[in-house]
């Protein structure tokens, strides 16, 4: 097979021109002004709460199809092996068994252009699907899948990223050199000049472990793909539309005949964004057999159909001048791909960006490269690779002051960017409250009365970061739409695209459409989750969902508005413009006795003359060519206590301020912190896939250990509302905002706790902890007997 | 995950039971609560022809006071209505601790005090299901003569991972073990074997029917450090107990559970404190001896390192508390 070298792929940008104000985007700004809103603000309970909770909600796992059969997949149990040969013939004659596929039945399909539905020649990961059956039911199987014949020849592999880039190493896909999938470098402004006119440079290296995103809801695809024009897919997952134009190609569909419903979606955390091979291999299946098939995932299979962190290696450099002014940052990642290359250095860029963009760099440079590996091929986890980045540079702060004898929080406060900075990728802060949300945070935590004088062993940490709400690049367009439907009864339904993996979007959407209206979100209907309803949304990731989902519902309802002040106006003797729609009511701004209900309203536009009924449409498509237009900004601080026996962390309480914009909904708001806060703290102190030779030793939710509620900090909320002039009413975003900082912050905190020293290691495990507490407690008794 | 294909007896009479374990022999498995039975049944670690059910068996199910002040406990009594019990939990301080300490409040709800004496010890090349463990070679636990955990050893080293058996044996309780015909008195500090697979002296067709707890002092303490609070098997646990007043002690015992394939007496730390009383020094003194009698601590759920430290700090933590009472 040819050798591919991948060369390193390099890229400069100068330090753009901040004398222009908007240098990427000339479009028309919203009002920044906090108006007195009536809905929004105030603390929604999810409409979906009460059917969540009494387990009334209906999952893919739940769908039960006429004649459907249960798919299972038969997958590698080596990292390396060549396929000799492959007997399905005894599986095939085993009664019940419908039908089973190999790679040789399923011609030219892959998944998503980049790895193979089902390995052929050789496999290169644990885990990897080989076969597939379908059967009347599971535990037959689950006996057919025991009757597949395999003759393996075990191959050399490659289980980290350390030995898959040794000279010589095996080639996991057999083509590509030293197993480098991408090396990618970006130079942002002055860097070389910062570092060498620099008065002080600190360095640091931080490593994070295998992951999983730990959904409540595992892995499942029910298909329906029995008639050839018309592909149903129940399954969880970010994005229907992406699986939509991942699949109807792929099967010879229009994007029409391709059903998604998704239902509810029982977590996401960055781990549900593409179509994987279980979905294929449904669809197959069903194809195949022309009945409905459902393929579920085990405990332990969920832990390798999942794309989550593999282990990441950074380096961080950063230049100081002695005023504590941060000037720039050098950024190396090793990111392991796993066995399939896919698009984590950009991610890795991403990472790097948010969580310098805080500061008014002279310099930035970045490196990933990402590494092939006999590993499960891996992706994001909740907070991406944007938690670590961010716990790293972080702690490399708060060590940095505490060397350079000053308060980690003056030196964030004074290097933090103010409204209207143009950061050095170009990107125009339209609204930012990083400084405030810094003396918020400082305040309520007594920071200053606390910092470096708690009892040993105790630690304050402080943690900024910022994340971009939407980010258009996908397509050309980023569109969401919404459609209103006013009920003759004067129920309002919301018609939306956008998955609610738990985060509570759908009812942030009838929460935006009952402010337009004037009318109780708890008297509205959210239709969501099947592509054969609901109009087009790109999905549910980037922190799109607020920003552009919530400004196409706004929209949406400002047309039902319009349609519904044609009567009032008339009916009331007032000019149209001059109406306020308001609790419950249709009223004159200037002469409130001038008024009707909602209801009734909508009860005669439909039964006047024309029968008009009132259906509102609208869209929301980001008015930049690619990009962002607004990011969230936050500060937090964390107070841990490490127990110096035996290395465990406890973290007390986190103080959290976040410029999401505008709180559409404060109780969701303060769901979303307790959500962010909580797997921060999980992924810095608890979780790891633990491997030996590239099996994962504890894929349960047993062992694989994450915190229950007892380990729950107090939190302490604090929502600043700068009124962004791009979100609607000002909204922008607390998706994955928080988390990042979080990270930052208890991983700082851990540090603080021993004194400044630095924790390369994620999670900071209580073995890991304690050797770090010995190394300290060595050297302070080593300074003892030297004084 | 399913269940494997298996028939269930729910015995009627302790000697019904005992007869159709007799009459079953390894095809049968007991089970009580099901807590663990049934979750290793699903990971096909078990495969009986027969489940045979002793819940709800009313010889199993007393809690009693006997003339001597021991106090004698059925095996199929719940974990959950021992921990208040007057007898049980409200008796003996450090078996209530340790009851409190089993997985979670729905676990200790269905499982039973002879469960958790039973509970199958523990790996992680072995807890997870039959596929996943089609990707390694067998091991003793499954059909080969290999440790995955200490590839040289020449027997298992699952981990027993138990609560309640380092709290009874500090206690000195006696386990009463019946088959067909047949019943016998072990004190439970001889009841396990350090061997994975053979990891209890029952023998075929035999239960344990009764715990029987002797009066002891109030001096007595269990500790559990576990990755995270509840729902979780231990790193390692400690129980301790002792006579005496203050610093001044007579017969103390301690007890190590979870490091190891069963749960280890320290003889030599318990000799150096029973000799210089709980004095700190007495204590360090004590703790730097755990490391030896120990033997060989493996990386099974936690580094070897690592897990050595803990079982230090069980042993002071749990000798400063027996000083405090």
């Amino acid at each position: 097979m040819a050798r591919e070298t991948k060369t390193v792929r390099e890229t400069k940008v100068g330090t753009p021109d901040r004398s222009r104000r908007r240098p990427r985007f000339e479009g028309e700004l919203g009002s920044r002004e906090k108006t007195d809103l009536d809905v929004i603000g105030k603390r929604q309970p999810r409409l979906d709460g009460p059917e969540k909770v009494s387990g009334r909600s209906i999952f893919a796992d739940d769908v039960q199809l006429p004649g459907m059969l249960c798919g299972k997949i038969l997958r590698s149990r080596y990292a390396h092996a060549r396929i000799l040969s492959l007997d399905t013939s005894k599986a095939e004659a085993l009664p019940g068994v419908k039908a089973v596929i190999t790679a040789k039945d399923i011609g030219e399909i892959d998944v998503n252009g980049r790895e193979p539905v089902f390995a052929s020649d050789a496999v290169t990961y644990i885990g990897e699907e080989i076969a597939a059956v379908a059967a009347l039911d599971e535990l037959t199987a689950e006996k057919a899948l025991e009757l597949i014949e395999i003759e393996y020849e075990e191959l050399p592999a490659v289980m980290n990223m350390r030995r898959a880039l040794k000279e010589g190493a095996p080639l996991v896909d057999g083509k590509t050199e030293g197993n480098l999938w991408s090396d990618d470098i970006d130079n942002y402004g002055e860097v070389e000049p910062a570092f060498e006119t620099a008065d002080y440079i600190f360095e640091e290296k931080y490593e994070a472990g295998v992951t999983h995103n730990l959904f409540a809801e595992f892995h499942v695809a029910v298909v329906d793909f029995s008639l050839p024009d018309k592909l149903t897919l129940y399954t969880p997952t970010q994005t229907s539309y992406l699986m939509q134009h991942a699949l109807a190609p792929a099967f010879g569909l229009t994007l029409s005949q391709v059903q998604i419903i998704h239902l509810n979606t029982g977590g996401a955390f960055s781990g549900r964004g593409s179509v994987r091979p279980h979905h294929y291999i449904a669809i197959l299946l069903s194809r195949e057999t022309r009945r409905p098939v459902k393929i579920f995932a085990t405990g332990d299979e969920e832990f390798l159909v999942c794309r989550a962190l593999g282990e990441n290696k950074y380096k961080m450099r950063m230049a100081l001048k002695k005023d504590g002014t941060i000037t720039a940052f050098d950024m190396e990642a090793e990111m392991d791909g796993g066995a399939v290359g896919t698009e984590v250095g950009y991610f890795g860029w991403m990472a790097g960006l948010c969580n310098s963009w805080v500061f008014p760099l002279e310099g930035l440079r970045m490196r990933r490269r990402c590494v092939l590996t006999n590993n499960r091929p891996n992706f994001l986890g909740h907070g991406g690779l944007m938690l670590s980045t961010n716990a790293a540079i972080m702690q490399l702060i708060n060590t940095t002051a505490k060397k350079i004898d000053r308060d980690p929080i003056d030196l964030l406060y004074q290097n933090a960017i103010e409204e209207g900075h143009t950061g050095l990728s170009g990107e125009w802060f339209a609204s930012c409250g990083l400084r405030e949300c810094i003396e918020t945070v400082r305040k309520a935590s007594d920071w200053d009365n606390r910092y470096g004088k708690l009892e040993s062993y105790h630690g304050l940490g402080v943690g900024i970061g910022s994340m971009a709400a939407g980010a258009k690049g996908a397509f050309r367009h980023d569109t969401s739409a919404v459609m209103v439907r006013v009920g003759e009864d004067g129920i309002v339904t919301v018609y939306t695209g956008i998955p609610d993996m738990g985060q509570g979007t759908h009812t942030t959407m009838a929460v935006i459409v009952a402010e337009v209206l004037g009318i109780d979100p708890n008297d509205m209907k959210v239709i969501a989750g099947d592509t054969d309803l609901t109009p087009i949304d790109v999905g549910a990731f980037a922190q799109r969902g607020t920003i552009q989902t919530g400004n196409a519902a706004r929209n949406a309802a400002l047309d039902a508005r319009e349609q519904l002040t044609v009567y009032a106006a008339g009916k009331l003797e007032v000019d149209k413009d001059d109406l306020v729609f308001r609790g419950g009511k249709v009223y004159a701004q200037n002469a409130p006795d001038k008024s009707m209900g909602f209801e009734d309203l909508v009860y005669k536009t439909l039964h006047g003359k024309e029968g008009r009924s009132v259906m509102g449409r609208g869209f929301y498509n980001s008015p930049l060519q690619f990009g962002t237009t607004s990011w969230s900004f936050g500060a937090q601080i964390a107070e841990v206590k490490v127990d110096p026996d035996t290395g465990e962390v406890q973290v007390l309480k986190v103080w959290v301020a976040h410029d999401l914009g505008r709180a559409i909904n404060p109780l969701a708001c303060e769901g979303q912190i307790d959500g962010q806060v909580y797997s921060a703290m999980s992924q810095i102190l608890y979780e790891e896939v633990q491997t030996d030779a590239g099996l994962y030793l504890n894929p349960s939710r047993l062992e694989y250990k994450v915190p229950r509620s007892y380990e729950m900090p107090e939190i302490d909320y604090h929502l600043i509302e700068t009124i962004d002039p791009f979100g609607p009413f000002g909204a922008k975003e607390i998706g994955e905002g928080i988390i990042v900082v979080s990270g930052g912050a208890i991983a700082a905190a851990v540090s603080d706790a021993l004194g400044g020293e630095f924790i390369g290691e994620m999670p900071m495990a209580p073995w890991r902890v304690l050797k770090h507490v010995k190394r300290v407690q060595r050297q302070e008794a080593a300074g003892r007997s030297a004084a | 995950m399913l269940l494997p294909d298996h028939s269930y007896v729910k015995a009627e009479s302790l000697e019904e039971c005992l007869k159709t374990l007799r009459e079953t022999g390894e095809k049968a498995k007991v089970i009580a609560g099901g807590t663990d039975v049934i979750f290793n049944m699903r990971l096909k670690l078990f495969q009986p022809e027969v489940a045979v059910s002793i819940r709800g068996l009313k010889d199993l199910l007393q809690v009693e006071e006997l003339d001597d002040g021991s106090v004698r406990i059925g095996a199929a009594c719940r974990l959950a209505d021992l921990i208040d019990h007057p007898l049980a939990g409200g008796r003996y301080p450090a078996f209530r601790q340790s009851l409190e300490a089993v997985a979670s409040t729905h676990i200790r709800n269905m499982g039973t005090l002879g469960g958790n004496i039973c509970l199958e010890t523990r790996c992680w090349y072995t807890n997870n299901s039959d596929q996943w463990r089609e990707g390694l070679q067998g091991c003793y636990k499954t059909d080969s003569e290999l440790c995955h955990v200490i590839k040289s050893s020449t027997k298992c080293h699952a981990i027993n991972n138990s609560d309640t058996p380092p709290a009874l044996i500090a206690l000195g309780a006696t386990l009463t073990l019946q088959k067909e015909g047949a019943k016998r008195e072990v004190p439970i500090a001889e009841f396990y074997r350090a061997d994975g697979v053979d990891f209890s002296v029952l023998g075929p067709g035999e239960i344990v029917t009764h715990v029987t707890i002797p009066p002891v002092s109030d001096r007595q303490v269990f500790i559990k450090i576990t990755p995270r609070k509840g729902m979780d098997f231990s790193l390692g646990a400690v129980a301790a107990r002792c006579d005496g007043e203050g610093e001044q002690i007579s017969n103390i015992i301690i007890v190590l559970g979870s490091l190891v394939t069963a749960p280890v007496v320290l003889d030599k730390p318990a000799q150096v404190v029973l000799e210089a009383g709980l004095t700190d020094d007495a204590i360090e003194k004590a703790a730097d001896l755990v490391r030896d009698e120990l033997g060989e601590v493996s990386n099974l759920y936690g580094r070897s390192i690592y897990k050595r430290q803990i079982a230090i700090v069980l042993v002071k933590r749990a000798l400063t508390q027996l000083r405090e009472q």
